[in-house]
């Protein structure tokens, strides 16, 4: 679950004041249907040109790109539009031959965010057994701490989104014995807050992304009666905002995202009724780029595959017609999570 | 990717800026090859260190480039003791400078922590007060507020000095969760409450905190930050662990739990002194988690039962009677919120009055009313019962996004109600539920006492919830 930040807002003003000179056309209507054939076209076509800017600069985190792409082109019916070998065959040469991990990238390091991404793609074309996966388990035991927190790779960064990559690594791949979930949970469950939401370590903000971080953790390790759900499931429907979309922490703006993770800790706790998902479904759909395809953060914005898969997992959700059913926890198409691993789901 | 307008330029301006960017690709291709042919070579120097300086400051997230400079850091300094404090002081610099590009960067916050927990040298207070500088431009950014809570306990700077600082930030700015969230984990470590660990703080400093809190929010009824904090001093329902029912037929024994508890994991004993000690204890859902837990079997029918449950080295206890010769039933009716003390209901009173003057101008205001239904329920949910629901029910119009919460919030208060008239008339056998216009059924784990729960003519409610009819011997109809 590699996600960046809600509000790069403060530091995107400067940006719009760079474009001053340019045009918006503030008139324009929002789409208030999904257009599903762009979008598919949108996503299928993303880094046809290898050498385009925006693909360059984000190859640090390739291999969530890839695990965005194929999971939304899936849950839309057309995961054939990517060529699958040569994502195997990519996947193949990012596993670290030294530490069993898997990396964004040719050259890069391994980390546990890129190596969740991996077994994801390969469980969605049923290719697990296409790369080293002892190793890969033997890498995730290697980074667990005393405390059962999780290290992100061996420099030591600690962060409960890790705790997450960790167990749904392990669940997807049958090896959850090679790691103390008690202490994992212990972890995790030192992170909960007055708020009754989680943050990234111990004392950290509640957020929604680290919530839905822990709450899918308790969720594949079975362990949802440690949370106090009123509590955090108020808080959480306390997200949406008059637009119908959702923030990540109150008073923050609305962003597509966060309908993600928002929704889907609700829909795991048996709350996803405490929202209105009408309103939510509109406000995706505002954010869709009709000219071509894909989703933004916020209407009028640029699109990117990040928000395309996460606007379209809470469409998915919410029900919406011609889309595969999403499975909360994992983010991944409920057809394949549910050959592989049960993971707990509160009913009401 | 994120809060990026997107503008219409011309065609010429499209490929101009086409143009620029093909460079600056090439450019970052360039540099990121000969990183990792430096690499390869194990050619850990300035150079590497200057090269990946140049990428990371644009683009401050690419992990493996930290990584790199961490291995420079550990060679040079290997190599080169000397070299240390220059070398942890140049990339504490650098990591300002991204921070100042890209401020909510992972990469650049661990790297400062990892350059910190590895100098010989670390100056701790330094970190805090460059925390201050940045809330001071960006007062949410919770990256800084976490790192903030890691640097100060580092520098052993004690609550109360953390405190003053909070303080201060809520008395500029009201609206801003980040401080009233900080102040909410300081206040249990300053003023606890001396006798009850289930509270977070203190009658007496509750009772300053509700006067600070309720000022904030009427300056702006419409931001929620303070409103967040009301309610965390009010206290939240979610119940304590207890012993909730119990009920032994010649066929089976029924036990239930405040909440969902696993009876393998959560080091819990319960002991009866009868034979039910021996035989094992089954979810009713077959879950691992529960509350409610069955035993099946042959049983005696003989005397009262001393129901014991120990967690934790704490021991909790359920009176069980022999009713007639069939069953054995015991109930433990649930605290539903805290009990405040006189001094703290005076203050709460003060403040519902002023909630129901503000309704007068405002009779829509959301948190307003939601505030006022909390404060009837802190100072006496059952003698206000009625005027709490009717809140409800109008949050559920003029906040209708939530509509679906408030309809359970209803729901779960009627049930307490009801529960609470149930268990004071002793009267068990026939549970009426009809009409209530109920959601959702909370309190299962007390349900299942009854033989027959009339639960019709309730047509929003969702079955599912109703998890206490699968209990053998009770008889529900919707
Ligand atoms: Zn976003």
């Amino acid at each position: 679950m590699d996600f960046i930040d809600e509000d790069f807002i403060d530091h995107n003003k400067n940006n719009k004041n760079n474009h001053k000179k340019m045009e918006v056309d503030q008139n324009e209507e929002l789409p208030t249907k999904f257009d599903m054939e762009m979008t598919i076209k949108y996503v299928a076509n993303h880094g046809n040109d290898k050498n385009d800017f925006e693909y360059t600069m984000t190859e640090f985190l390739r291999m969530s790109g890839i695990y965005w792409g194929t999971t939304c082109l899936d849950i839309m019916g057309h995961l054939d539009k990517l060529d699958k070998k040569s994502i195997i065959e990519f996947i193949k040469n990012c596993q670290c031959k030294k530490s069993g991990g898997i990396a964004a990238c040719d050259s890069h390091d391994p980390h546990i965010l890129y190596s969740l991404s991996a077994v994801q793609i390969l469980c969605i074309y049923d290719a697990l057994d296409e790369i080293d996966i002892p190793a890969l388990g033997k890498y995730v035991q290697s980074l667990q701490q005393i405390d059962g927190s999780f290290f992100g790779d061996k420099w030591g960064e600690v962060d409960t989104r890790f705790s997450f990559c960790a167990v749904a690594i392990l669940a997807l791949t049958n090896q959850m014995n090679l790691i103390d979930v008690d202490k994992a949970v212990e972890f995790v469950m030192s992170c909960v807050n007055p708020d009754g939401g989680f943050g990234s370590k111990p004392y950290a903000e509640s957020h929604a992304g680290l919530i839905y971080c822990c709450v899918g953790f308790l969720s594949i390790t079975h362990n949802l009666h440690r949370l106090e759900t009123e509590k955090l499931a108020w808080w959480l429907c306390e997200r949406q905002l008059k637009s119908g979309g959702l923030n990540g922490r109150p008073e923050k703006l609305p962003d597509v995202c966060y309908s993600w993770w928002v929704l889907s800790s609700l829909t795991i706790m048996g709350k996803a009724h405490w929202i209105d998902g009408a309103k939510l479904k509109e406000f995706i759909i505002s954010c869709l780029d009709t000219e071509t395809g894909g989703f933004s953060d916020r209407p009028g914005n640029m699109p990117d595959i990040f928000h395309t898969l996460f606007g379209i997992g809470a469409l998915s959700l919410l029900g919406y017609e011609n889309l595969k059913k999403i499975n909360p926890t994992f983010c991944m198409p409920e057809e394949i999570v549910s050959k592989i691993y049960q993971a707990q789901i509160l009913e009401y | 990717m994120h809060g990026r307008l997107k503008v219409r330029t011309s065609a010429e301006e499209a490929a101009r800026k086409k143009k620029e960017q093909d460079l600056k690709a090439k450019a970052y291709r360039n540099g990121m090859d000969k990183i990792f042919t430096l690499r390869n070579a194990e050619n850990f120097d300035n150079n590497l260190l200057e090269l990946s300086g140049k990428i990371l400051s644009v683009n401050p997230d690419i992990t493996t480039l930290w990584n790199i400079r961490r291995e420079c850091i550990i060679k040079m300094t290997t190599d080169n003791p000397d070299s240390a404090s220059t070398l942890f002081d140049r990339d504490l610099n650098f990591t300002e400078l991204c921070l100042q590009v890209q401020p909510k960067s992972y990469g650049a916050w661990h790297h400062r922590s990892w350059i910190l927990e590895n100098s010989p040298k670390p100056d701790w207070n330094r970190e805090v007060s460059l925390c201050t500088l940045y809330l001071k431009k960006d007062e949410r950014n919770f990256h800084c507020w976490d790192y903030r809570r890691y640097v100060a306990r580092k520098a052993n700077l004690s609550a109360e000095s953390e405190f003053k600082f909070c303080d201060e930030k809520i008395q500029k700015n009201f609206s801003n969760y980040s401080s009233w969230f900080y102040r909410s984990q300081l206040l249990p470590v300053l003023h606890p409450h001396p006798s009850d660990s289930s509270r977070p703080i203190s009658e007496e400093k509750l009772k300053e905190e509700l006067e600070i809190v309720i000022t904030a929010a009427f300056t702006d009824p419409n931001d929620s930050s303070a409103w967040f904090y009301q309610r965390w001093l009010l206290g939240y329902s979610d119940p304590k662990l207890d012993l909730a029912c119990f009920k032994l037929t010649q066929s089976q024994a029924v036990i239930a739990f405040t909440k969902l508890v696993d009876l393998s994991k959560d080091k819990i004993t319960i002991s009866t002194n009868t034979s039910l000690d021996k035989g094992i204890w089954r979810s009713l859902s077959g879950n691992k988690s529960d509350s409610i837990w069955i035993q099946k079997g042959e049983f005696e029918i003989s005397d009262d039962i001393l129901i014991k449950m120990n967690h934790n080295d704490k021991t909790f206890e359920l009176e069980a009677r022999k009713i007639d010769n069939n069953s054995i039933i015991g109930i433990k009716l649930p605290s539903f919120g805290y009990e405040f003390g006189a001094a703290v209901k005076e203050e709460l009173k003060n403040q519902l009055d002023s909630c129901n003057q503000l309704l007068e101008f405002e009779p829509d205001s959301k948190w307003t009313l939601l505030t006022a239904a909390l404060l009837m329920r802190s100072i006496d949910r059952f003698q206000y019962h009625e005027k709490t629901l009717e809140y409800v029910r109008k949050l559920q119009k003029v906040d209708s996004l939530r509509a679906g919460y408030y309809m359970d919030l209803a729901s779960k208060w009627i049930l307490e109600e009801k529960l609470k008239n149930m268990v004071e008339s002793g009267k068990f056998d026939k549970i009426d539920l009809s009409s209530l216009d109920l959601s959702v059924v909370y309190y299962n784990q007390f349900l299942f006492i009854g033989n027959e729960i009339n639960l019709q003519n309730n047509s929003k409610l969702n079955k599912k919830s109703c998890k206490f009819a699968l209990v053998d011997g009770c008889k529900v109809t919707f």
